[in-house]
């Protein structure tokens, strides 16, 4: 393992890479500033720049601008209590009431000091679990590796909220099928193309989380009237106030933090759940710790309530890289984003790459760390200059994203006919949107769908064409149960509770 | 304009509709002589595929207890159709008219569509950006760009 830290170190060091990390966090956090633009359309802007670099640097931007984004967010949550991105909307649950009362350089600092110790304790833990997972999984058949897709898809829908778990399966079963599109891999045969020669080599990736997450967000942003004056509130922000913390202040909130860091980090490596479920579910478990009157404080400017979230956000964001990259499936739509572009620079992250690549491997663990880091030391000082890079006119910054999404796939392809079936896509994601399907489930559907195919054939062809894998090989059978049950659990549960109900109900009325 | 929709309605109707022409389409997909006996061939999964679609926007059409009705938020519909159709443009312009040339109107054009007057600031964010952009691509990083059919015709 020590060995493997140096080469990380040696790796993420070197002056390309620090560049790099330094560029990614910069950029994330003003991308993730942005309303409306998250570290998935941060990570997916970046995409066609990683395509230029050598897998570790790509990879080190993008983890950048990951953590970037979510800091970035961060920020537009306590500063105009505009979430940059899900993750985030909890923070301003205590962050913009603290900045309303002058406080807004104290909630950034603690925020980021937060953030902080949740990434550094996400990364110590990584260092330890990611390779003894990487070790493990080397075991793993075509048949887990199967059940583990299905795994990831059905716990993306799982925890897509009450009510929304159809429509996220039913985005997983449309990024399945936009996944068929083009050439079957293992006989030749033409899938879906219509005859189209433009369709033979499938949707490409980048294109559609461009259209999905780059331009639909952008137009969506500005049909919506609201972000505007969203905006505007921005260049109220010239004083932000002192950013020290006291000594009482930071023994209040320090086992808050490293209490949400290792919840963070837990929920983080269960594929599908991420950071928002990590915000919310610790700071939920710091109000039930809280005393009595520090519950009442929670919502209004709560140091602990800021915390809880910022430190946990950070360590899901940590911990989504687990199943990344030691099994090759992507917990979380960033992560999603991640794997396809590795994929499409050679590298194939799995239990091989622990030992195929061990300097992305580890050059990604290392500059986690190093990422938070920078955040600390050098965006946080900056945040005012960066803030005020916000106040660039919304009618100059919009064309420009969008530029930079349109020539970031036309660059890769070099095919002007690209653009026009990115449009089309970004038509489609925003009705997606309106009638409240979420997209991410699609991008990971799409990203897994190739290797769940060709892990289901292996599969089928070393067990002589039958289904018994899914019961007869332990491991298989227990994935696929605990699948089964992150998607039938809660529905099966609440039918018992209305059942029981009904019955205790019915005795009443009997007894009566 | 607010508009009250059932939205899981509409989107169980197209979801259903999609995954029945994915369905039909996969019994288009060609087949090798044999493929019959195989458990497995390449539309093994689309057919999955389509009657999980199915019994998915079923479940949604019909599934959905409480009455589902929200009110879409109001919406610039126009700006977005504005934009939509400058990128359709710039897609059919950019090889005829070159990188740098077709760029610099499409910002220009964005700049304008989105409010922006100041003549002075929509020239500084448009021709000299797009120009160190493509000098950056094309002379730093090597990656070629054709310069468009009107510059060679122009002899350029």
């Amino acid at each position: 393992m020590w060995e493997g830290i140096y080469i990380g170190v040696t790796t993420a060091v070197m002056p390309f890479n620090l560049l790099m990390l330094f560029v990614g966090c910069f950029a994330g956090t003003f991308i993730g500033m942005l309303p409306g633009l998250g570290p998935v359309s941060a990570v997916a802007l970046m995409i066609p720049i990683t395509y230029g670099l050598d897998p570790s640097s790509g990879i080190i931007l993008m983890a950048g601008v990951y953590y970037g984004a979510v800091f970035g967010g961060s920020t537009s949550s306590i500063l105009i209590n505009a979430p940059g991105c899900a993750s985030t909307v909890v923070t301003a649950f205590d962050g913009y009431p603290m900045a309303q009362r002058g406080q807004a350089g104290k909630a950034l600092a603690l925020a980021a000091y937060s953030s902080f110790v949740g990434g550094t304790i996400g990364a110590i833990f990584l260092i330890f679990f990611a390779p003894m997972l990487a070790t493990v999984s080397l075991s793993f058949q075509s048949s887990d590796y199967f059940a583990l897709m299905v795994l990831g898809l059905t716990a993306v829908a799982a925890f897509a909220g009450k009510g929304n778990i159809l429509k996220a399966l039913m985005m997983c079963v449309l990024g399945l099928m936009l996944s068929t599109v083009g050439t079957d891999r293992s006989n030749g045969v033409e899938r879906f193309t219509f005859g189209s020669i433009e369709f033979i080599d499938g949707l490409s990736f980048l294109l559609l989380a461009m259209a999905t997450f780059a331009l639909a967000e952008v137009v969506m942003s500005v049909m919506n009237k609201s972000t505007d004056a969203q905006q505007s509130k921005v260049n109220n922000t010239s004083s932000l106030g002192s950013m020290k913390l006291t000594k009482a202040e930071i023994k209040k909130v320090a086992p808050t933090v490293v209490r949400s860091s290792v919840l963070g980090f837990v929920v983080g490596v269960l594929p599908g759940a991420g950071a928002t479920i990590a915000a919310f579910l610790a700071y939920g478990v710091e109000r039930n710790f809280a005393s009595a009157k520090d519950k009442l404080g929670f919502g209004k400017g709560s140091l602990r309530g800021l915390a809880a979230p910022e430190a946990a956000n950070n360590a899901a964001s940590t911990g989504s890289f687990v199943p990344l990259l030691t099994l090759g499936i992507p917990g979380s739509g960033t992560t999603a984003v991640m794997l396809g572009a590795l994929i499409a620079s050679g590298i194939q992250p799995g239990p091989q790459l622990f030992i195929d690549h061990p300097d992305v491997f580890w050059s990604v663990i290392v500059s986690m760390y190093l990422g938070n880091v920078v955040l600390l030391i050098l965006n946080l000082p900056l945040i005012p200059y960066i803030a005020k890079l916000l106040e660039v006119p919304r009618p100059i910054l919009i064309p420009l994203i969008l530029f930079f999404s349109l020539t970031g796939v036309y660059l890769v392809s070099f095919n002007a006919f690209d653009i026009q079936v990115m449009v089309i896509i970004c038509i489609a994601a925003i009705g997606l949107k309106l009638l409240d399907f979420p997209l991410a489930p699609m991008l990971l559907g799409f990203i897994l769908g190739g290797m769940l195919e060709d892990n289901l054939r292996r599969a089928l062809l070393i067990h002589d064409e039958s289904m018994s894998f899914l019961w007869e090989r332990p491991l298989t059978a227990v994935i696929m149960t605990i699948a089964m049950l992150a998607l039938f659990g809660q529905p099966l549960l609440n039918f018992i509770r209305s059942k029981v109900g009904q019955r205790k109900e019915q005795d009443v009325f009997d007894s009566e | 304009m607010y508009m009250t929709i059932a939205k899981n309605r509409i989107g169980g109707l197209i979801f259903l509709a999609l995954s029945l022409a994915y369905g039909y389409s996969t019994t288009l997909i060609p087949m090798y002589p044999g493929d019959e006996y195989e458990v497995f061939t390449a539309k093994t999964l689309p057919a999955v595929l389509a009657i999980i679609g199915v019994i998915l926007s079923l479940a949604l059409l019909f599934g959905s207890r409480d009455e589902q009705k929200s009110e879409l938020p109001k919406l610039d519909w126009v700006i977005a159709a504005k934009l939509m159709a400058l990128m359709v443009a710039y897609g059919l312009v950019l090889e005829f008219l070159g990188f740098l040339i077709a760029t610099t109107l499409f910002l220009i054009c964005g700049y304008w569509l989105l409010g922006e007057r100041r003549k002075t600031l929509m020239f500084f964010c448009s021709l000299p950006l797009v120009t160190v952009f493509w000098y950056g691509l094309t002379q730093l990083l090597g990656i070629y760009l054709a310069p468009g059919a009107v510059l060679q015709w122009m002899g350029v």
